[in-house]
């Protein structure tokens, strides 16, 4: 040993003594560390064994480099490296924190030799600091980890941390890995059929991979086995897959049902084709953007209650929006629908240029707030909060102004005044009145829309016509004026258009969509769920 | 088979439904040839969907149709029927509002009525002549050159009236042709109507019962949707259903 | 009988505009090319195709007045026809470069070489000939309209839903177009063309004939539109526009007439955009946007539809209006655009031409039923246009 080697370890037991009790845990670890090109192999043991018994979450990763033979010690001051060969020199770095330390050739380095027992040593601290570890998520990864590389040396120490394991989903990993690694092993038949039970009984594509795998290598009896697993995970994985597709359709069949639903109030409601409801849906949108804009400068306690700020302020907004379009131009145009839907064209030109020269004709960020974020599994499927949040607060809308409609007096005026005009007119309801408040609200509940639409789309000028093709169709499709239709009709259209993705692509598969519905229209020209009789042609 | 021989028109248990509601419920009703027929009956007894039936517009649920005894009429479309020889005048008179008077007529006279014999029409003597008799019938020719939508609510009437004449057709069917009109413009409608039944059968329907006596023609009464009564108008009028169902219960 | 009704597209208005477009047809041309540079009455090199455009915009409101202003059709997909038609000249204007293109492939477009095309397509086939490719842009758009007619105007669809449907149809196009596989260009279309017939499309002699070629096939579609228009088969278009099922229960098979009023009106588009892609010299998926076809119909309400004057009038306004907008008021052409579209809507429903012919044909027609009723006999008159 090199005399000099002492100093700094001197220094670095003065400085314990200075800094004490806060730091002294992980001087511990560092300490521990420096001691261990010193003494015997057996002595290294003793190291390794404190190492572990400290519990510190880095001391897994030193003992995993140490197993592999890449620490050494650094001759010219004595530092203990990790070091990995790069070209011809080794590329070192901090073992603890990663930091890197530059170059070395390697005859300035010493390697710090392990041999087969300190390997044992090692594996079976790290199974204790990892596998055994006290938190559920590092021992979870711990299993994954061991779940990919398959490594059968681990076996031994995957049965022990099995019969300690307790958390359920933890030991389903566990299991599925030791059966796994069995497989890779020349274990006997009864136990590689046990094996392939427990992987098929996962029944993941984690799973479907492991038997894949294991079909090359397997002896030819278990054949069979895999092969039905293989089957029987597929079968299962398609069906997830099927449901997949469902959930993802019915969630865009929901953000189609929103940017309709406004639509079946104006059009279906009132007859009025207003082209300008795709930029009313944006206006919602850019009152979120708004919202948000002055909570994230002056009240950032706020956030996460942006959203429930925003709504009503959009509501607001858009229905007044909307009346204002209704009594400043609409009203003229009653009875002239062909001649509506190009003013109301140019209105949505309008309002479209207004937003650019107001907030930049650039997507502006809206922010979810945190309870809209993230994904959770159920069962196979994976599910994102905010759009979860988006199917409920669709079906929400819905039932709301389904109760609007049938349940208030205004509803019942609003039915009155559109089924016969003069007639309610001659009972003293305020037809203009109706009309304008009607088309507020069909407007509103687009701008609510657009709070809902900030949240999974781009905010820009051009967020409304993408959207009314789109709407329109859904209208159309389920029948005017009956908004179960523009339920049905949204969620159908969103569920076909996520069932044709996958066979004929995004772009391919909406065409489908739009060219079934012309045909459909030609079939039924009143939609899905249709008004039948004589009224019709009156 | 035998029992529609005779006839121009022959409807034989025609039942049509919206939506559950029964419109017309198992309708039995005849035409014959040169024959004027009148029907009555309260509103919603049927009389308009039941032309509608005739007509092609609406297609019954069950039933038999037949014009002239064996033409099956459910299977055709209007224009069809309309080719055959039924004219049709609407409750709201219609006609093409931005077209001159006589624009009107000549769209009405029996010509091919294909896209390029449309195109390459052009009217020679003899359908001016046409023309300007039945201008003279139904006395427009002092305004044969104005558009039809500056016609009063009676010309218009007449106007369309003559329009069904121009058509030349076998059977008219005509729903409320004197209303709005003046009682001196009813008498004339009826003397009209009644000349026109010399040679081609004609079915009206009003609500207007000193119009129907002056057609002096056999009464149908319908009510929902089916026919309550048959005979002269005294006859009808004394059948104590009828007026029950015109009255209310 | 076809003579007559030839004869009676030439009446005393459609006698004027024929006339007007065929002396701009000849002068403008001339002017260019005849003319000094600098001289005052030279119309500059690059506003030929400029003017050469507005051409074919006004022969693509022409068009669809022939379904709106005559038969009631409001079609919000005319943009697809004309970019077919386009399409079609811009496939032969592709194979007329050559190997004068990037890749300098003799056989192979730009584009084809670039996302890995081994061979041409089966549909590029013949379009190295002009004149299939003439052809096609007039059977493309004359199919497409007489199959979507045939399904749309025999199930009765009618008003706002075929107006949705319509614009259904052009978006869907727009979808397909710009898909890579389609074999069209993709995004970028197609564009570089070199020349045109054996000229070069950039001289401004080529340019000069293709402007004259616009402005005489305008005076053409003129002409058709006047002889349906004039004749009972254009009365018969009016009767539907106003009371559909009427006509219908005097015997006209009411589709049919639609039908051949769309696919007449498709072929026009289709004419149209094929003249407008030398011109331009670019055609992408962008013309089948449904913003394009329902400025179209804007162009024909400015001017006055169920005129045949009016579109070509508003197609020429609007369009020129559009350069000078763009050109000085980027930012404010979509307010004014959007403000056209209301006011003339609530305005002046009629557009220009029938705000002018409003005051008098009703003077007119006092003065007929006036004569009428002294009994003077006199010629029938041309139904004043609505």
């Amino acid at each position: 040993m090199h005399p000099f080697r002492l100093i700094p370890k001197l220094l670095l037991a003065l400085a314990l003594l200075i800094t004490a009790a806060p730091g002294a845990f992980a001087q511990d670890v560092e300490a521990l560390v420096n001691t261990l090109p010193e003494g015997s192999y057996s002595d290294r043991e003793k190291v390794i064994f404190d190492l572990a018994a400290t519990g510190d979450d880095r001391v897994a990763s030193i003992l995993k480099v140490l197993g592999e033979g890449d620490l050494y010690v650094r001759e010219e001051d004595g530092r203990v490296v990790a070091g990995k060969r790069a070209g011809r020199d080794y590329a070192l770095s901090d073992p603890l924190t990663g930091e890197a330390l530059g170059a070395a050739p390697s005859s300035d380095l010493d390697k710090i030799r392990v041999n087969n027992r300190l390997r044992r040593a090692i594996r079976s601290a790290i199974g204790q600091l990892t596998l055994m570890s006290p938190s559920p998520s590092v021992r979870l990864t711990a299993a994954r980890s061991l779940l990919r590389n398959a490594d059968p040396d681990a076996l031994e120490l995957l049965d022990e941390a099995l019969a300690a394991e307790t958390d359920t989903g933890v030991k389903t990993v566990m299991e599925l890995a030791r059966a796994t690694t069995i497989l890779k092993t020349d274990a006997g038949l009864d136990e590689k059929t046990a094996a392939i039970d427990t992987v098929t009984a996962r029944g993941n594509r984690e799973a479907l991979a492991v038997l894949t795998a294991s079909l090359s290598t397997a002896p030819s009896e278990l054949t069979p086995a895999i092969e039905r697993g293989i089957a029987g995970i597929e079968r299962k994985l398609a069906m997830w897959d099927g449901l997949q597709n469902v959930w993802y359709g019915l969630s865009l069949g929901s953000v189609l049902l929103l940017a309709a639903i406004g639509l079946a109030i104006t059009f279906g409601v009132m007859g009025v084709i207003n082209m300008a409801h795709g930029e009313i849906v944006m206006l919602g949108a850019y009152t979120t953007f708004a919202v948000q804009q002055v909570i994230r400068i002056s009240f950032p306690g706020l956030f996460d209650y942006s959203l429930a700020i925003a709504l009503p302020l959009a509501f607001l907004v858009t229905a007044l929006v909307g009346i204002a379009i209704e009594r400043g131009f609409i009203r003229w145009l009653y009875g002239r629908p062909l001649e509506t839907l190009l003013a109301t064209w140019g209105l949505s030109l309008i309002l479209q240029q207004t937003v650019r020269t107001i907030f930049g004709p650039n997507n502006r960020e809206v922010g979810n707030p945190g309870w809209m974020s993230g994904a959770f599994d159920l069962g196979g499927l994976s599910i994102t909060w905010n759009r979860l949040w988006i199917v409920v607060f669709a079906l929400v809308v819905f039932a709301i102004l389904l109760a609007v409609l049938n349940r208030t007096p205004l509803g019942l005026q609003m039915r009155a005044v559109t089924q016969n005009r003069r007639m309610a007119s001659s009972m003293g309801i305020r037809t203009p009145w109706v009309d304008a408040l009607t088309f507020g609200l069909g407007s509103g509940i687009a701008g609510i829309a657009g709070v809902a639409l900030s949240q999974i789309d781009n905010v820009s000028p051009n967020l409304g016509q993408s959207y009314i093709i789109d709407s329109f169709m859904v209208v159309v499709f389920g029948g005017v004026g009956n908004l179960w239709g523009t339920l049905v009709g949204a969620l159908t259209l969103g569920v076909a258009n996520k069932f044709l993705e996958p066979f004929a692509g995004a772009v391919l598969g909406k065409i489908f969509i739009l060219v079934f519905i012309i045909l459909f229209i030609q079939r039924r020209p009143r939609g899905l769920f249709a008004l039948k009789g004589r009224a019709v042609d009156a | 088979m035998n029992a529609r021989n005779d006839t121009l028109l022959y409807l034989d248990g025609v039942s049509v439904s919206f939506d559950g509601f029964k419109a017309i419920d198992n309708l039995s009703l005849v035409v014959r040839h040169n024959e004027l027929q009148a029907i009555i009956g309260p509103n919603g007894a049927g009389k308009t969907t039941m032309m509608d039936i005739i007509t092609g517009k609406t297609r019954p649920n069950e039933g038999e149709v037949y014009f002239d005894g064996s033409v099956d009429l459910t299977r055709l479309d209007e224009a069809a029927i309309a080719e055959l020889g039924i004219g049709r005048k609407f409750q709201k008179p219609t006609v093409f509002e931005s077209h001159t008077v006589r624009d009107n007529l000549e769209l009405a006279l029996k010509k091919p009525r294909g896209v390029f014999s449309a195109w390459f029409y052009h009217a020679d003597d003899e359908d001016e002549t046409r023309l300007d008799e039945i201008l003279e019938t139904v006395r427009l020719t002092h305004r044969q050159h104005n558009l039809a939508a500056n016609l009063s609510h009676g010309q218009k009437q007449w106007l369309e009236i003559g329009m069904l004449l121009a058509q030349d057709p076998k059977l008219l069917l005509v729903d409320e042709p004197v209303a709005g009109m003046t009682d001196a413009e009813t008498v004339e409608t009826a003397k009209l109507l009644k000349a026109i039944s010399q040679t081609r059968s004609v079915m009206v329907v009003e609500h207007d019962m000193s119009f129907i006596r002056d057609l002096a023609a056999r009464v149908t009464v319908l009510a929902e949707g089916s026919v309550l009564a048959q005979g002269s108008l005294d006859h009808v009028s004394a059948d104590p259903r009828v007026v029950e169902s015109y009255l209310g219960r | 009988m076809i003579t007559r009704t030839l004869f009676r597209a030439f009446d005393g208005k459609a006698n004027w505009v024929v006339a007007l477009l065929a002396v701009i047809a000849v002068l403008v041309p001339l002017s260019n090319l005849a003319l000094p540079v600098g001289h005052p009455l030279r119309v500059p090199d690059h506003f030929v195709p400029l003017f050469g455009k507005y051409l074919t915009y006004a022969m693509l409101a022409l068009a669809l007045d022939l379904v709106w202003g005559y038969c009631g059709i409001l079609s919000l997909g005319h943009g697809a026809f004309f970019a077919l038609g386009g399409y079609a000249m811009g496939m032969y204007l592709m194979r007329q470069i050559g190997d004068r293109g990037v890749y300098a492939n003799p056989v192979l477009p730009d584009f084809m070489v670039f996302l890995n095309y081994d061979a041409l397509p089966w549909y590029w086939h013949g379009f190295d000939m002009f004149w299939f490719a003439a052809i096609v842009a007039i059977v493309a758009p004359a199919v497409l309209a007489f199959v979507f007619g045939w399904f749309a105007f025999r199930s009765r669809v009618t008003g706002v839903y075929l107006s949705i449907i319509t614009q259904a149809m052009t978006y869907a196009l727009l979808l397909a177009f710009f898909r890579n596989d389609m074999g069209f260009g993709g995004n970028n279309g197609l564009t570089d063309f070199k020349d045109i017939l054996g000229f070069p499309i950039q001289a401004s002699t080529t340019r000069a004939a293709l402007f004259a070629a616009s402005a005489i096939a305008l005076a053409l579609c003129f002409i058709v539109c006047s002889a349906v228009v004039n004749s009972k088969l254009g009365k018969v278009l009016v009767a539907t526009r106003d009371a559909e099922s009427r006509t219908r229960f005097l015997g006209y098979r009411v589709d049919n007439y639609k039908l051949f009023a769309f696919t007449a009106s498709a072929i026009m588009a289709g004419i149209a955009g094929a003249l407008y892609v030398p011109q331009v010299g670019i055609i992408n998926p962008g013309e089948f946007a449904p913003a394009n076809s329902i400025e179209i119909v804007i162009w024909t309400a400015v001017g006055g539809r169920g005129t045949l004057v009016g579109p070509i009038i508003g197609a020429i306004l609007v369009n020129a209006g559009k350069s000078w907008f763009t050109g000085v008021f980027p930012e404010f052409w979509l307010f004014a655009l959007g403000g056209l579209f209301v006011a003339v809507t609530i305005f002046l429903p009629k557009g220009i031409v029938g705000a002018f012919t409003g005051g008098w044909s009703a003077l007119k027609a006092r003065r007929i039923s006036a004569r009428a009723e002294q009994g003077s006999d006199i010629a029938p008159e041309p139904s004043p246009a609505e």
